[in-house]
């Protein structure tokens, strides 16, 4: 089995954009087999951090309009739709001097480093204030969790296929 | 897009322009053919910084405000720390200090790969982005991000994180890199300076709109070399030169209605900071190879053409990997990470070279080390005054071009800044108006 990546992206600082850190730090804690977990504040990074993985799984948090805490997974690989930009940023929460996860998913795309299986896994955030996350999506932690696992064990399946 | 007005004028509005951090709009008004009023509107709300630094303890600026920028946080700590120790009395050690300008070059080197490729190149080259740039010179933005990595990676070690470090207080580190993780960073570096020298090498092809500008230009400089994370005075094309410590006496901050964001004059006028002033005034200070990259890229020894920064960035660019790979190659193991700093009332002031320019901070803290007054004056403030004449001069010498053509242009005189009016949005409004 080749290794697949779980990525937790965001700040640790900005309230509920830690929220992919803390959940791809839980499934470094399970100690699954081929599957590497990398924390990354910055988008950018994602072209070459995945590059030639098998699969890979990213945490963020999304700001679509919907409920705080709502999990949101989204198969946004080789072949699928690109993210919404609306919910995704393009260019980056951090302004146009960074991208955003969707500019940096298309960016892969483009240059041919992404991967056949990546998928989405977004919890709705409350805040980007500096501080902890909200309550709302401290609650949501183990369902997005539980997503992470689906999805991995959707990529091996597919792979025993 | 463009509006007629009753009167027969013309408004011509883009709702977002690409590629500029910051919320703000642009005015240009045009009467009987001539340009009659700029205006940089910054109307993103202050974020009080300075106001909720006051209170705190002299060693909590470094970790504060460096939240400030995600793309230029050296900059801000490198400031605040140089200031809190001037006013403790503190020396630190020549390898403090040598890894201080590490961490810098890191910054400089991912700052100025993400401006030159993704942000400025699309301008050059005729695309609307750095992702239909990658569609058609895939190999130009491999590079790109290949250069910011090693910018980050170099941040992650020294810094403890790629945006917002976290190893720097005031006095030095909470812990040294060691040489076996610094030599990780090696081949990346040198892989990136050949990169580096390549980028000189290409922008340099560009077609660059004929434009010289009379700045006045604004810089740090040190004897020892190029200035990034300090300098020992600032000097100016005027002529005037002084210590750090009299940046307040010459530099003046003043609110303009249209800008939430303070303007400032230098001796009474307006000034520009950034990499042509960093150039210009300290051409003598860049290594062989970075002035040699620049001689044959077309450049002299020093620049008014603000659409050739993207040139000087990469010349930097140069400098910044040359400069990281000689301080990992003579770094060696066990120097004590920090000096102790106890708190001692007065004011300083700190200043560096943030890959947008000057950046200086002046604090007052008491006796108990708590700060009582701050003040925090970053280069795209500074440069608001002339990033409006630049406008001025583009909207004068090319009123001939369509709408379409004109605000394009308008939007790259803007680029030629990178300005960073803030971390939160991305949105800037251009308006011209014409009758």
């Amino acid at each position: 089995m080749s290794e697949k990546l779980v990525i937790g992206l965001g700040s640790p600082d900005r309230g509920d954009d830690a929220v992919g850190g803390v959940v791809a730090e839980r499934i470094g804690e399970i100690g699954l087999c081929d599957v590497r977990v990398i924390p990354l504040e910055d988008p950018l990074s994602l072209s070459q951090a995945w590059d030639g993985a098998a699969g890979a799984v990213v945490i963020d948090a999304v700001a679509s309009g919907g409920p705080p805490g709502a999990v949101h997974v989204r198969e946004v690989g080789a072949g699928a739709e690109p993210l919404p930009t609306h919910a995704f940023t393009a260019a980056g929460r951090g302004g146009s001097h960074a991208f955003g996860l969707a500019g940096a998913v298309e960016l892969s795309r483009t240059l041919g480093t992404l991967p056949r299986r990546v998928t989405v896994v977004g919890v709705e955030a409350a805040t980007f204030q500096h501080g902890r996350m909200s309550p709302e999506v401290t609650e949501r932690v183990d369902d997005a969790v539980h997503a992470v696992l689906v999805a991995l064990k959707e990529m091996d399946t597919e792979e025993v296929r | 897009m463009t509006h007629q007005l009753k009167d027969g004028g013309q408004v011509m509005h883009v709702g977002m322009l690409a590629r500029v951090e910051g919320e703000g709009g642009m005015h240009i008004e045009y009467r009987d053919g001539k340009v009659v009023d700029v205006k940089l509107n910054i109307f993103e709300p202050p974020r009080f910084y300075e106001g909720f630094l006051r209170g705190r303890k002299f060693t909590e600026p470094p970790d504060i405000t460096a939240r400030i920028c995600g793309i230029c946080p050296v900059a801000y700590q490198s400031a605040s720390t140089e200031a809190m120790e001037t006013i403790c009395g503190v020396t630190t050690t020549p390898e403090i200090q040598l890894m201080r300008r590490l961490l810098y070059c890191g910054e400089w080197i991912e700052s100025h790969a993400l401006h030159i490729f993704m942000l400025h190149a699309p301008d050059f080259l005729g695309y609307e982005s750095a992702l239909d740039m990658a569609k058609v010179m895939p190999d130009v933005v491999t590079m790109a991000l290949r250069i910011k990595k090693a910018g980050n990676d170099l941040m992650t070690v020294v810094g403890g994180r790629a945006i917002h470090p976290v190893n720097v207080k005031v006095g030095g580190f909470y812990r040294m890199p060691t040489v076996a993780e610094l030599l990780t960073l090696r081949a990346d570096l040198a892989q990136s300076l050949e990169d580096a020298l390549a980028a000189v090498e290409l922008v340099s092809t560009f077609d660059f709109p004929a434009m010289e500008q009379e700045y006045t230009y604004v810089a740090l400089r040190h004897p020892e070399g190029y200035p990034l994370e300090r300098g020992t005075e600032v000097v100016a094309t005027s002529g005037v030169r002084f210590p750090v410590a009299e940046l307040a006496q010459h530099i003046e901050e003043f609110h303009v209605e249209h800008s939430n964001a303070l303007h400032a004059r230098f001796d009474g006028g307006t000034y520009f900071v950034g990499p042509l002033a960093r150039y210009s005034l300290n051409f003598d200070q860049l290594s062989p190879l970075a002035q040699d990259a620049a001689l044959k890229a077309g450049l002299g020894e020093t620049c008014r053409n603000p659409f050739k920064s993207i040139i000087v960035r990469a010349v930097e660019l140069v400098y910044a990997l040359e400069e990281a790979l000689s301080i990992i190659d003579h770094w060696r193991d066990g120097y004590p990470p920090s000096v102790p700093v106890a708190p001692r009332a007065g004011e300083g002031i700190g200043a560096s070279e943030a890959p947008r320019g000057l950046i200086w901070h002046r604090y007052v803290i008491d006796e108990e080390g708590i700060i009582t007054d701050a003040q925090i004056v970053p280069p795209t403030s500074q440069n608001q005054a002339s990033i409006e004449m630049d406008l001025r001069t583009a909207a004068e010498q090319w009123a001939d071009l369509d709408d379409h053509m004109l605000t394009h242009r308008c939007e790259e005189a803007i680029r030629n800044y990178d300005p960073c009016i803030s971390c939160a949005t991305h949105f800037l409004d251009l308006r011209v108006k014409r009758s």
